[in-house]
């Protein structure tokens, strides 16, 4: 897993590399691609790649001609050459996947990747662990280890997508980038370019800041301003207010004894989530982990939407966004430090209730606890949070200096934007990246202002929103395209290694920004030349992904005095229509509409709603019933002149009067997958047209009414654990599938407490009650059962670390080839996905208890599923993998019918089916070669990624080793994706693997072991720490 | 009641001479329908079982190009209408086994007049079910590996598998009632190529009479033949719909996972056999004037069998759901309050209106007696013994233990098209054979008639 590739060759430079066209299909080193890479535009051609818009057109004709010649009913396999390659490129053995350290940005958030490439074609997105930020250090029963996002991981799907822009336009018509350079440099700009302006996306990338330092000197009368729909910018605002001056808190969560989250989403939405991740996970360990013996965090969230800090809080409490400032109020001046304390909202008997003993436990816990605000609280809460956290000790958070001080804050700098382009002040917009047409603040009304620029060129990797009302557009590379950098949350100097040549010749911004300045040199160059000016190791840093030693060291700062801010928002007491909230944050799958077109994305589960496709407004359950909506009623929301119609789910734990909306859906030009379709089709709602500067991410005023229309929604989990709740399954005459839920809850979801874990004879797995028999002890089974002698694959998921983010459900799409298969095929509840997260609520509708469980299969040692199968198409292996034999089912589903876990999926359908399409050849690149790719009317399902568990199995036999293969040399995809650690794989033959020392743990349960299945996958039961104040209020342990 | 009055008329006849007549009416009667043009009826009843066959053939031909997933199955419920049907045809199947084995071997002469159409409903019913395992796998061009042959990979079916049980289980069955129902039809396919005016007849009669002659010494093989086959078909009355019971009763599932569902599945399968019988006779008596050949004493004893085994089924529900209660097993439990009170209720009360309600009418003699009720009875009978198969798959699969998997199936207009279209094959299948096979056991009945004895009072 870690044998880190360098095919960066220090002797070859790109004088020395010949840059000759390749002759056969794909890349084969990097020595080929860097020359070619780093200036594709001058080449004068655009870099010849296998599936450029001629051969794509040839290649099309041919299949057409094909398809005409051989006529229906007989199949032939396309003819296809290969051809050899003349000389080995060094380092790539044809069969044997490589590995590259690269980084992943979003939003000017940088994620450290490791890219996994099959024979040049990169294949798969994984957090590198060898990085210091993603990877982090390691605690007892943990080892080396970066989880990944669903964003990281579905990020490398565009990468092959057909519909991502092929070619310079103007004016919407084809063009070429000789003609755009040609263009460009008569574009008549200003020598000192007045009225040029650069809109950005957010980047952390220090070459694109020299470039702009650069730029700026070099031309002092263009302007370059940034815009993010979603970025920590508050906090940025709140921070400068606090110190004086703009900086970024880092909290230290692996030593925090109490973690108060407002309104913030630690794990997903924050700039830092992955180390909050796996920082969290190992200070919750209730055997000690980061924290020492015996001692595990407690985790309040306050919050109005559920987060994932709000699914594996000790204690929740639902308070409107607005409402955070006041609550956090009460807490400083509770903490002694004056000021209004809270007023009204805290009245509240059961806020009241947890504020009490939310200052108890911080009180109790100075030096050791920490509170972190989220993105869509304001300035104050978080200047507030700063100072607290001051107050509190101060040694658990990291404040460090903001690497470009000067910038605008978003808001203002699109806002700059379009004031200078209504003043007529714009020549020239280059927007780089982003879609500023489609998620800039509505009242801006970005579009016609775009119209009042003389020339406007949109650099992207779509030709979206934006490059429709763009004079020029030109096609950015992905980022395993090219060269770049940028810094993870606490500075660390990621480097950005491309793994493939353009697929469809796009540049990326360095380039860009670049050649604007007549730069020559290439990406690469620039990169390595400020790498090295740092006093980096070039070579080095690439192979490890960062430079060494480049972490910012934390400031020293001190907090000022605050300006008393009162709050102004809307009192508690006033409930009624026309006062509601509207939140917006950014969608869990497609965040703020870039992933639109990514069909991973679309069709992963939203982590607690479960809906795929869409992007829903969400409700309080006592908000619906007086405004008479249900789930599924499409609604119009009025804030001010502002209208947005959305379907509604009716959520529990949803914040009274407050409505959350998601961004991301609606788009018009996303693509194929992404475009708002109908009803079958989904993509959502464009919730931009609500959010206006002055309601960026909390509008006030709202108003909320039914159109009378309904919408159906896809969800992968139909039911909810509450009585009233029922949304989409309904219950004709009684709650009984309610009832039945709860009955059986605590024995497919155990937890427990602290208190009572820590006490002797606690033990997660109870004998089941009606299995006793006289003759037979438990787990006797009537069949002979299967003998090990060799190795046992075995996995234990730990409930009480998973946050249900997501991540493993991609990481296996993308490890395994698992199909997409539309919105209309998932409300049918024919997903494929071989990993699912269901989630159960527990208690009262308003203020729910949640937990997420993974469920793939099991991999039963008495295997029901094996049973059954007329054609022996499901299997035992010698090492206790339950083993599909696609080549063998025909597909009688019975084993999915016999299986407890419902973990089996059939192909319905041919889901492969769009593949046949020319267009899409490409996509075929993407394809894990080691797994099959299923044909339809075959099942499948989990197969602990045997794929990975063979090539270990066959390095340690080239390698000699024919003994026990070390714990940790195999990760499964779901397992190497979770930035918590929730999932561990191992050998139970060696009684010193993690994995089995977990499935000896007290924890430890199998599910539904009534069955006497005996999974190999076990479960290790949730331990809350309750706060002992609110013990009772949360929801009494065993009322399931 | 007319014919029955006079049934009861010749029983006071005697001598041979009148016996002849008895038996020239009967041969009349039976043959008429194969050797005259048939009544009006005839034409748009079979145009309507070709439009619905047909649709069987799209609905088929876009199934094998298309997948399953033209039907609603998914990935909670892999099993949904298309085992539904499956087990609907396999049951109805069954009154034909019943009333040619068993019932002969407890001598119950009623059943001769009925006998031969009941075998045929068997033959075709069982062929509209056997479509389904076939349907219904993922990949229907390899559905032949569940039958086991040599190969040179050394591949052989998982015979753990109850679906295996069953690939034996129907086709024995099928085979066996081809051979018995062909059988038995031999002297009366010789009658009819003897009564046939026509060559074409003639010919095609004649070979498929196999060169009968009545001579004693073939009536003798004949008797002993068809009393070996029945004695072999006996066993296939229990076995056939316990193996179909055993791909539910073996696998672990809620709902699923009973001991009583062999003799359940049984009785069941009696019962909707015997009303099936009775929805098809009931008509056809009518339209091919057998009203004195299949005689209301005949429809009286099928409505008791109706009754007897619709109370067993009853029973049944009630000691599942009492077994489910007593047994303590949550799951258990939930899955058959979920039958009754969950989203499928709906269906849950059809089966039970339909299958334990509706044949208590037939205690009353005067319900038996009034036709028109009898068959809508017995069409409610069809339905609900349909839904009793619906519930079990449907239902049960819906919600089984985790909560996180529960899903709610929707049948798609394919799904429809499939189920109407069985019915088309089977109306198909059988206005054929109403057409150009002898209907009625000439041979027997006439053996049974009092005439035939009054004859023997003369040797």
């Amino acid at each position: 897993m870690s044998s880190l590739n360098n095919s960066e060759s220090p002797d070859v430079t790109p004088a020395a590399a010949a840059p000759a066209t390749p002759t056969h299909g794909y890349w084969t080193s990097l020595d080929e691609l860097a020359p070619k890479a780093a200036a594709p535009e001058a080449a004068g051609e655009p870099v010849v790649d296998p599936l450029n818009r001629r051969n794509f057109m040839q290649l099309m004709g041919a299949s057409m001609a094909l398809a005409g010649v051989a006529g229906a009913g007989c199949k032939r396999y396309d003819r296809e050459e290969i051809v050899p390659l003349s000389r080995r490129p060094e380092d790539m053995v044809p069969g044997v996947t490589q590995q590259f350290a690269s980084a992943f940005e979003m939003g000017g958030v940088t994620n450290a990747v490791l890219i996994t490439s099959y024979e040049g074609r990169p294949i798969k997105v994984d957090g590198n662990p060898e990085h210091p930020f993603a990877g982090g250090g390691v605690v007892a029963g943990t080892t080396r280890h970066a989880g990944s996002s669903v964003f990281a991981q579905g990020s490398i799907l565009h990468l092959y997508d057909p519909e991502r822009s092929q070619g310079v336009q103007q004016g919407g018509k084809g063009s070429t980038f000789a003609d755009w350079q040609k263009q460009a440099g008569l574009m008549g700009l200003d020598p000192n370019w007045n009225g040029v302006r650069i809109l950005a996306e957010a980047s952390s990338s220090p070459t694109i800041a020299e470039l702009r330092r650069r730029l700026q000197s070099q031309y002092p009368g263009a302007t370059w301003y940034e815009w993010e729909p979603v970025s920590f910018d508050n906090e940025r605002a709140g921070l400068r207010q606090a110190f004086g001056k703009p900086m970024r808190a880092l909290a230290h969560l692996d030593r925090a004894e109490i973690i108060v989250s407002l309104d913030c989403d630690l794990f997903t939405e924050h700039p830092a989530s992955a180390a909050y991740s796996r920082d969290f996970a190992r200070s919750r360990k209730p055997d000690g982990g980061s924290l020492g013996p015996g001692k595990m965090n407690r985790l309040y969230a306050v919050e109005s939407v559920y987060t994932h800090a709000g699914v594996v809080a000790d204690h929740r409490l639902p308070l409107r966004s607005e409402h955070v400032l006041p609550f956090l109020q009460a807490i400083d001046a509770a903490l002694g430090g004056g000021g209004g304390g809270g007023g009204e909202v805290v009245k509240e008997a059961k806020v009241d209730k947890f504020l009490k003993a939310l200052i108890g436990d911080l009180q109790a816990a100075r030096g050791a606890a920490v509170l972190v605000a989220g993105r869509k609280q304001p300035a104050a809460v978080h200047a507030l949070v700063a100072k607290l956290n001051g107050q509190l000790g101060g040694a658990l958070v990291s404040y460090y200096d903001d690497p470009e001080p000067t910038r605008l804050d978003h808001a203002d700098g699109i806002a700059a934007v379009v004031r200078d382009l209504k003043a007529n002040q714009v020549e020239t917009l280059f927007i780089l990246g982003g879609n500023p047409v489609y998620d800039a603040p509505a009242d801006l009304d970005f579009a016609a202002a775009l119209g009042q620029a003389k020339a406007s060129v949109h650099l992207s990797e779509y030709v979206n929103e934006t490059s429709a009302k763009t004079t020029w557009h030109v096609p950015k590379a992905h980022y395993l395209e090219c060269w770049g950098d940028a810094r993870t949350w606490d500075g660390t100097w990621t480097l950005q290694q491309p793994l493939i040549l353009p697929l469809y010749g796009g540049v990326s911004t360095i380039e860009f920004v670049a050649q604007l300045l007549g730069e020559t040199k290439s990406a690469e160059q620039l990169v390595r030349e400020g790498v090295e000016a740092a006093g980096g190791q070039w070579r080095a840093s690439v192979h490890d992904g960062y430079v060494a030693g480049s972490t910012w060291s934390p400031a020293q700062a001190a907090v000022g005095a605050l300006p008393p801010v009162a709050f102004t928002g809307t009192p508690t007491s006033a409930g009624g229509n026309g006062t509601f909230e509207v939140t917006f944050s950014p969608s869990s799958t497609t965040w703020d509409g870039r992933f639109a077109n990514n069909s991973w994305l679309q069709e992963t589960p939203d982590f607690l709603t479960k809906v795929t496709w869409d992007n829903v407004a969400l409700l309080a359950k006592d908000t619906a019933d007086a405004l008479h909506v249900h789930s599924q009623d499409m609604i119009r929301i009025t804030v001010g002149d502002k209208k947005l119609e959305v379907a509604a789910l009716v959520m529990p734990g949803q914040a009274r009067g407050s409505v959350a909306v998601f961004l991301g859906g609606g788009r018009t030009k996303a693509g194929s997958v992404g475009n708002k379709g109908g009803e079958w089709k989904g993509g959502g709602w464009n919730t931009y047209a609500l959010r206006t500067t002055a309601g960026l991410d909390i509008a006030v005023g709202a108003k909320v009414e039914k159109t009378g229309g309904t919408y159906i929604i896809a969800t992968t989990q139909d039911h909810w654990d509450i009585r009233q709740g029922h949304a989409l399954a309904d219950e004709p005459i009684t709650g009984v599938g309610d009832k039945g839920t709860r009955e059986r809850m605590d024995r497919i979801v155990k937890e427990t407490d602290l208190a009572t874990y820590q006490g002797a004879s606690y033990l997660a797995q109870q004998e089941e009650p009606y299995f006793h028999d006289h003759k037979h002890h438990r787990g006797y089974s009537t069949f002979e059962e299967h003998q090990y002698t060799g190795r046992k694959w075995a996995m234990a998921i730990d409930l009480g670390s998973c946050t249900g983010c997501n991540a493993c459900m991609v990481a296996c799409q993308s490890e395994n080839n698992v199909p997409v298969v539309g919105k209309r095929e998932v409300q049918r509840n024919r997903e494929m996905h071989w990993i699912r997260i269901d989630r159960y609520f527990k208690g009262d509708v308003a203020d729910p208890e949640v937990v997420s469980q993974p469920v793939a299969c099991q991999h039963c040692e008495n295997a029901p599923c094996e049973q059954v199968c007329p054609v022996g198409a499901t299997l035992h292996s010698s090492e206790g993998l339950n083993e599909m034999v696609y080549n063998r089912c025909v597909g009688t589903r019975y084993c999915l019918n016999n299986c407890p876990y419902r973990v089996r999926r059939f192909n319905f359908l041919d889901f492969h089916k769009d593949l046949k399409d020319a267009r899409n050849k490409v996509r075929r690149l993407l394809f894990n070669a080691e797994v099959t790719v299923r044909e339809r009317g075959v099942m499948e399902k989990c197969t602990y990624c045997v794929q990975r568990i063979q090539s270990a199995k066959i390095n340690a036999k080239n390698a000699h080793n024919r003994g026990p293969l070390p714990d940790g040399t195999i990760t499964t995809a779901c397992q190497a994706a979770c930035p918590t650690e929730a999932i561990v794989f191992g050998d139970l033959s060696d009684p010193e693997s993690r994995v089995s020392k977990l499935h000896g743990d007290r924890r430890q349960y199998e599910l539904l072991s009534d069955l006497n299945d005996k999974p190999r996958t076990r479960f290790l039961a949730r331990v809350r720490n309750p706060n002992p104040a609110l013990a009772t209020d949360a929801g009494a342990h065993g009322d399931h | 009641m007319a014919s029955a009055s006079e049934a009861h008329a010749d029983d006071h006849g005697h001598g041979a001479e009148n016996a002849r007549e008895t038996f020239r009416g009967i041969t009349h009667d039976v043959t008429k329908v194969n050797l005259t043009p048939i009544g009006r009826w005839w034409y748009p009843a079979f145009g309507i079982s070709l439009l619905l066959l047909g649709m069987l053939v799209v609905a088929v031909t876009h199934l094998f190009r298309t997948g399953i997933g033209i039907w609603g199955n998914n990935n909670i419920q892999g099993w949904a209408w298309d085992i539904t049907n499956f087990v609907f045809w396999v049951g109805i199947g069954h009154a034909g086994t019943l009333i040619s084995a068993v019932l002969y071997l407890f001598r119950q002469d009623w059943r001769t007049s009925i006998n031969r159409s009941a075998e045929a409903m068997t033959i075709f019913a069982v062929a509209c079910a056997g479509i389904f395992p076939i349907l219904h796998t993922g990949r229907p061009w390899f559905a032949w590996w569940m039958i086991p042959h040599p190969n040179d990979m050394g591949m052989w079916p998982q015979f753990r598998s109850p679906l295996m049980w069953d690939v034996f289980a129907i086709s024995t069955y099928a085979t066996t009632s081809i051979l018995f129902w062909y059988m038995g039809m031999v002297p009366d396919l010789a009658t009819l190529r003897d009564k046939s005016k026509d060559k074409v007849r003639q010919v095609v009669y004649g070979l498929l009479s196999l060169g009968w002659r009545g001579s004693a010494r073939q009536w003798h093989r004949y008797e002993r033949a068809y009393l070996i086959l029945a004695a072999l078909s006996t066993p296939l009355v229990l076995s056939v719909h316990s193996v179909v019971s055993f791909d539910f009763a073996t696998s672990q599932n809620p709902g699923w996972h009973t001991t009583i569902l062999p003799p359940y599945f049984v009785a069941g399968a009696i019962f909707s056999g015997f009303a099936m019988v009775m929805t098809l006779m009931l008509p056809l008596r009518h339209v091919l004037g057998l009203k004195h050949i299949i005689t209301q004493d005949h429809i009286h004893a099928m409505c008791k069998v109706t009754v007897a085994t619709g109370t067993i089924v009853g029973g049944a529900y009630a000691i599942e759901l009492f077994t489910a209660w007593y047994s303590g097993n949550l799951y258990e439990w939930f899955t058959f309050r979920n039958r009754i009170l969950g989203p499928y209720a709906w269906a849950y009360f059809i089966m039970v209106s339909c299958n334990v309600i509706a044949p208590q009418f037939f205690w009353v003699k005067k319900f038996r007696s009034n036709l028109v009720f009898v068959w809508i009875l017995c069409a409610f009978i069809n339905v609900g013994m349909w839904f009793e198969r619906f519930v079990i798959i449907v239902s049960s699969l819906a919600r089984q233990a985790l909560p996180g998997a529960w899903g709610y199936f929707e049948p798609t207009k394919w799904d429809f098209m499939t189920l109407a279209g069985s019915f088309g094959l089977f109306g198909t299948l059988f206005l054929l054979f109403v057409r150009f096979a002898p209907v009625v056991a000439m041979a027997e009945v006439k053996a049974v008639s009092p005439a035939a004895h009054a004859g023997k009072d003369d040797h």
